[in-house]
């Protein structure tokens, strides 16, 4: 069966990514590493219904997005507590000139909510699109974009990096301000 | 006229030139990639290349004669 040992070959290909999704929606190297487990047999299982031709990837984070969700349901949000125990546990000291260590990053990004920490994941490192990020969530491309933009905010707040190189936070006051006031 | 949250008025929801928010320039971006690009890094455990190696071959035996 040709086809059967391609799709396990692109299957093998993609566990590398699915696993670090994984990692950054559980927070948890061993639940990971479950999820990706039960993700495979999933899409095993579906093989039939996935068309040749389009996103694997996108249709294996699909499935590996639903199954931590389902099972996040199962538990009954458990991870709320743990994420109160992180949130107190957390202090994040950027050094003074401005270089963020990488273990403060990933407490940073662990504070954010899952649907802003999935999208800020999907679009700046999983390298999907605005429109795959949307169908991986099933929400709105403009949705994908609100939430990305609020955990980057929240990144630079918890991290204190607003003064950033690519953008001049100056500029940014002054459009904010000139714009039409929200108060 | 786009509907906006009141939430990206609070002075962060930034429209920079690059239309790249995440892009290599911000060093949000440039952790993120670092931090998944680790974890990418990773070695496979063995346990999956086994799990699919069962699959495959559960798969076999089931269509023993099927072959195209």
């Amino acid at each position: 069966m040709a086809d059967t040992s391609a799709f396990k070959d692109n299957l093998l290909e993609a566990i590398p990514g699915l696993r670090a999704f994984a990692v950054s929606l559980t927070k948890s190297a061993d639940r990971a590493d479950d999820l990706v487990q039960e993700t495979l047999v999933k899409a095993w299982d579906k093989q039939a219904s996935f068309e040749p031709g389009t996103n694997l990837k996108a249709w294996l984070f699909t499935i590996l997005r639903n199954e931590f969700y389902s099972q996040m349901r199962k538990r009954g949000r458990e991870v709320q507590d743990s994420d109160g125990a992180i949130t107190s546990r957390l202090s994040v000291h950027p050094s003074q000139d401005g270089s963020m260590d990488l273990g403060d990053f990933r407490k940073a990004l662990e504070l954010l909510p899952e649907d802003q920490r999935e999208a800020i994941v999907l679009i700046g490192a999983s390298g999907f699109s605005y429109e795959e990020a949307a169908e991986i969530c099933g929400c709105a491309v403009g949705t994908i974009k609100s939430r990305v933009s609020r955990a980057r905010a929240r990144l630079q707040e918890l991290l204190n990096v607003n003064g950033e190189n690519d953008f001049g936070h100056d500029a940014v006051s002054a459009q904010v301000t000139s714009s039409t006031a929200v108060a | 006229m786009k509907h906006e949250k009141s939430t990206a008025h609070r002075g962060k929801a930034k429209r920079n030139g690059t239309g790249d928010p995440l892009g290599t320039n911000s060093e949000i971006g440039r952790k993120l990639k670092q931090y998944y690009d680790e974890l990418v890094a990773e070695e496979v455990p063995e346990r999956f290349m086994q799990l699919l190696s069962q699959l495959e071959e559960k798969e076999r035996a089931q269509q023993p004669a099927e072959k195209d």
